[in-house]
């Protein structure tokens, strides 16, 4: 543990003495209101709203209702999953439509290896290859960015959420999120599907329920947040090492903090703020913590989670009326979270410089929730080089430890010839 | 009929807003002959002086309006705003002064309409055809002898059943755009004393009508689905003296369409479906014990079913929804009131209700609720000036195996108190009422929502009024101009919890409110010419305060309130013809404060009806929204536009 903040501080540092040149593009979806039609996305550049209905604004129509979650797919394509609207809405990185599909209903969260996008769905039709396929319980949709087709689909658990791409294989939440109005208990297994085949390999029960909500990667690890049921079952947090699964070996550590809003940092920790609640007591625990998920592994949960933040990013969000989406900018380290306010108000996107101070607060829309970074431009390639691991002919790549890494994972930064960048093409 | 009440009949007909007469048809004559016997039945006073703000559509004019529901007709009144989901199906409800929906009680014949599982009544399961006269009251009616329920909600609706005055049969077919089919038969007898009439309605529509959204982003056509409603509603009532009894059963099926989102096709409807079965019976009795002692006794029992279901298998994505819901209310109250002297009465009233609430639901136990309230009032009158004071004790305790327990039971009571002052053709009149709402059984224990340490939600009403009358030669009009002052607190919403991915009611928000109601009424009568012009006009403030910090909201406009709406109404009517002509305007509502652009536009509808009586029969055709104005209540939920009804009634 010590040695982390060292490190951190030492990243802190060099962050702090170089933050003028960084060049921040962040793109934001705000859900809007449940069947409203008024989701929006909100378009921040260099401490500035451009727009918050940038895609209106390039396109002249809407996105739809409750946009879900935001990828980058490779460097010319976004996905954009909108949830009520049964849209995969396709867009370049200037915000234009590129394409558009409706065959995967009731949309949750996307995950891509570069060539193909990998969808789950709480619903249970499925156009495949142009013919309607039905699953008893939820799936996972793979689409072709060639012709934005479906062109496989599998069956996972029951309404299942946050989906990660690892080295060839899918990792998949389920929920079980209905078992509130349907005849089925929640869910407390991850699916690991074979990306190439969309067959499920494995299902590991983490021995959580209902694993809702956004989902974190940092190289093999995943954050899942676990939202139990309100009742008897508490909010928890799983820690998930997807080597360890793909070698049959443990794989998964549970945490007693809720992880409702979760990211990935710029030193590959999680963030994760959440509150667990219990409808018998009416109570909330809220718990702001930073989570090291190899610690985590290694010491069986014992070690590995500080209930620190940078600099006021704790005191601020705990001023907010609703945290809704936490985020850093893997490009950058800059950090951001967003408070949704009254709901039927403008909510408000946060932003701090990586050392967690607070840089300024924006207006956006109703209920800022999801970000994609974008890369920023060329010869304004974000923050400062970091520690050159090796020469720089070494093409070999390295995660921000200094770790050389084989399999890189897509949307995640890495260090390659002393400089740092985002991973994005196989 | 006496003197007095023959009398009273006018006072009441000219200081009543909406009263006026079209037609000096042998119907019509009728129908005055029924008010007057209403009145002299039900209102017992013997009061000269108004005191309650009331607004009233009764008679002729009542039917004269394009309207099938009461949620059409009461649109027309001042500070009503009336949320309606579009088509026939779409639930109706109306919120007076900005209080909410929950905050208005809806009564037949004197004995409130009650869910205790939501605390709202869909007005559009009641129809107009066996009404007499619908009434809006602020606060509440001010009789001598009224029971403790009737002075319990913030504004007051009363539903007065037509009572009959002779023998006859009446069938009545219609056929409405969008697929809309519909039959009543009614018949009435009227013997020895005895009265008592039988009202069955089938109707059934596909609504399946076309909306068009047009802006900057979009250009949307298509057709509204999953909007049809099928239902059929048999009521009877036997009246005999102080005597009346209601039976009614209601039944229907019908779609929840979703909101208008973006779409790539028409593949996928996300929507439910909703069966209801609604039954009541109730009996009322009003009798004196000597001069002085006046009594009331009611009594009801009803039963509502509720199945919601999502509408699998043809909507296989989302959740699979299938919940029944069963409610048992049983009802008695007794009122009475004393006259001490020309001066002083007293009225106390007593009403004890249970409910019970079953629910398939998960994590859910059945629950009953007793409620009980008293009353004590005091009625005064000293020539020109009449002044009532009240004091209303509510109790509430809930009884249930649920595991998070039952809320702690509430005890409270409430004041309220009016003064007016008539001069001449002029009332003055004053009034201030503090009255909440109880959560409901929803609020408290729904499943991962309800919470059950919520407080009331009370509301604070001020009113200052003045009303005038004018009744000469062949001219009636009358004129009521009122200012208020509302204030409510601890408004009951359903919040997400902060850091989770679930909900739960909460108390939270503090609306103020400062408007202006007018009424003008204006009859022009002579030889088989009538004319008549009714108009309504509300300008209204209402801001939130909830959030002193929050700077986008706080003392900014309270959503799908608008600033100003008014109604104007003209008809003509000439010896068995009449044509209405409406239009009701209601001016911008913002939906969100999120962006100057969330807005609902202002818009005018206008309704036209031309009828005719030939012989046995009565032909009327209506249009309405003739200028087919798109326009929502709540946004992404179209409503029909132009639409057309066409109705043949046969009767002897």
């Amino acid at each position: 543990m010590k040695h982390n903040y060292k490190f951190l501080t030492i990243m802190i540092a060099m962050f702090v003495s170089q933050v003028v040149i960084c060049q921040e593009k962040i793109i934001l979806l705000n859900e809007g209101l449940w069947q409203a039609d008024n989701g929006r996305i909100s378009y921040f550049e260099n401490g500035k709203i451009v727009s918050n209905q940038w895609f209106r604004d390039i396109n002249g129509t809407k996105i739809g209702d409750t946009p879900d979650d935001i990828i980058q797919v490779n460097e010319s394509l976004i996905a954009i999953a909108v949830n009520w609207s049964n849209i995969i809405q396709f867009i370049s990185p200037d915000g234009k439509a590129v394409a558009a599909t409706e065959d995967v209903p009731n949309n949750r969260k996307l995950a891509s290896d570069g060539k193909y996008v990998y969808v789950s769905s709480f619903g249970h039709e499925c156009m495949v290859n142009g013919s309607m396929v039905e699953f008893k319980k939820g799936f996972v949709a793979k689409i072709d960015i060639n012709n934005f087709k479906v062109v496989a689909a599998c069956e996972v658990g029951y309404e299942p959420e946050g989906i990660a791409y690892y080295n060839g294989y899918l990792f998949v939440a389920n929920t079980g999120g209905y078992a509130f109005q349907e005849d089925h208990d929640y869910e407390s297994t991850v699916s690991i599907i074979d990306a190439d085949r969309m067959k499920v390999i494995n299902t590991i029960d983490t021995k959580q329920i209902n694993l809702y909500g956004k989902m974190s990667q940092s190289g093999k690890y995943l954050c899942i947040n676990s939202a139990g049921d309100y009742y008897d079952v508490s909010a928890a947090t799983v820690i998930f090492d997807c080597e360890a699964a793909l070698n049959g070996k443990k794989c998964c550590t549970s945490l007693e903090f809720a992880a409702t809003y979760n990211c990935t940092s710029a030193d590959g920790n999680f963030y994760a703020i959440g509150s667990r609640y219990s409808y018998y007591t009416g109570e909330y625990t809220f718990n702001y913590i930073t989570i090291n998920p190899e610690t985590v592994m290694n010491t069986d949960g014992a070690d590995g989670v500080t209930h620190i933040l940078p600099g006021t990013v704790v005191q601020d969000i705990q001023k907010m009326s609703m945290p809704y989406g936490i985020y850093v900018n893997p490009y950058s380290g800059y950090i951001y979270a967003t408070d949704a306010g009254s709901f039927v108000g403008a909510g408000s996107l946060y932003q701090w410089s990586p050392t967690g101070v607070l840089l300024g607060k924006h207006k956006v829309y109703i209920n800022p929730a999801h970000f994609l970074a974008l890369k920023p431009d060329s010869g304004n390639d974000g923050c400062p080089d970091i520690i050159a691991t090796g020469s720089r002919e070494d093409t070999a790549i390295y995660n921000l430890h200094g770790i050389r890494v084989l399999s890189p994972v897509i949307g995640n930064i890495y260090i390659q010839k002393g400089k740092k960048f985002i991973y994005l093409n196989n | 009929m006496t003197a007095t009440s023959i009398w009273r009949l006018s006072v009441c007909s000219l200081v009543s807003m909406w009263i006026l007469n079209p037609r000096r048809s042998n119907a019509e004559n009728f129908a005055l002959v029924d008010s007057v016997i209403h009145l002299n039945e039900l209102e017992v006073s013997a009061n000269k002086h108004p005191i309650a703000t009331v607004q009233k559509l009764s008679g002729k004019e009542l039917q004269s309006f394009s309207a099938t529901s009461i949620a059409d007709a009461l649109k027309y009144f001042a500070g009503v705003q009336i949320k309606d989901f579009g088509g026939l199906g779409g639930l109706k409800t109306i919120n007076v002064r900005s209080l909410g929906a929950q905050h208005v009680g809806v009564y037949v014949d004197g004995i409130r309409i009650t869910n205790a599982q939501n605390g709202t009544v869909d007005l559009g399961k009641f129809s107009l055809s066996t009404l007499e006269s619908v009434s809006l009251y602020n606060a509440n009616k001010l009789d001598v002898c009224q029971s403790a329920s009737e002075y319990a909600s913030g504004a007051t609706v009363y539903l007065r059943t037509k009572k009959p005055l002779r023998d006859s049969l009446s069938v009545m077919a219609r056929y409405a755009s969008f697929h809309t089919y519909s039959g009543r038969i009614n018949a009435q007898i009227n013997r020895n004393g005895w009265a008592a009439f039988i009202d069955g309605e089938y109707v059934n529509s596909s609504a399946d009508y076309k909306f068009r959204y047009k802006s900057e982003y979009e250009d949307t056509i298509g057709i509204r689905r999953n909007s049809d409603i099928e239902y059929g509603r048999i009521e009877g009532a036997l009246y005999k003296k102080g005597f009346s009894s209601h039976i009614y059963c209601y039944l229907s099926e019908r779609g929840c369409p979703g909101g208008i989102v973006r779409r790539l096709s028409d593949k996928y409807t996300n929507v439910g479906r909703e069966w209801d079965k609604d039954c009541f019976i109730q009996a009322s009795y009003n009798g004196r014990f000597g001069k002085k002692t006046q009594f009331k006794a009611n009594a009801k029992y009803s039963f509502e079913y509720l199945r919601y279901c999502t509408d699998y298998p043809d909507n296989q994505n989302t959740a699979k929804v299938n919940n029944h819901y069963r409610q048992h209310d049983a009802y008695i109250a007794f009122s009475t009131a004393y006259t001490l002297n020309s001066i002083l009465s007293v009225n106390l009233g007593y009403d004890v209700r249970t409910s019970w609430l079953y629910a398939d639901i998960k994590k859910f136990q059945p629950i009953r609720r007793l409620d009980e309230k008293g009353v004590v009032a005091v009625n005064t009158t000293f020539h020109s000036v009449r002044a009532v004071g009240s004091l209303l004790y509510q109790h509430y305790k809930d009884y249930t195996t649920l595991e998070v327990g039952a809320a702690h039971p509430l005890n409270r009571f409430t004041p309220s108190v009016s003064l007016s002052y008539s001069l001449r053709n002029f009332t003055f009149k004053g009034w201030y009422k503090n009255i909440f709402r109880v959560p409901t059984l929803n609020d408290l224990y729904y499943t991962q929502a309800g919470n059950r340490n919520l407080k009331p939600e009370y509301t604070k009403q001020l009113d200052l009024g003045v009303e005038y009358f004018l009744n000469v030669a062949h001219w009636h009009a009358s004129m009521q101009v009122d200012i208020y002052q509302n204030r409510i607190e601890n408004r009951i919403v359903c919040l997400p919890l902060k850091g989770t991915y679930t909900w739960s009611m909460m108390n939270y928000g503090e609306t103020f409110c400062r408007g202006l109601n007018a009424n003008l009424s204006c009859r022009y009568s002579i030889g088989l010419l009538n004319l008549s012009v009714l108009g309504s006009f509300t300008w209204q403030r209402d801001l939130n305060r909830t959030d002193s910090n929050d700077t986008d909201t706080y003392n900014m406009p309270i959503c799908y309130s608008p600033a100003i709406s008014f109604g104007i109404t003209g008809i003509v009517a000439w010896k068995n013809y009449s044509i209405t002509i409406s239009d009701l305007h209601v001016g911008k509502r913002i939906w969100s404060y999120a962006d100057p652009d969330d807005i609902l536009k202002p818009y005018n509808n206008v309704d036209a009806k031309l009828s005719a009586d030939i012989g046995k029969f009565v032909a009327s055709f209506e249009i309405n929204d003739l200028f087919d104005v798109q326009y929502e209540h709540i946004p992404r939920y179209p409503m029909p536009g132009r639409n057309f009804r066409l109705s043949l009634t046969f009767s002897i």
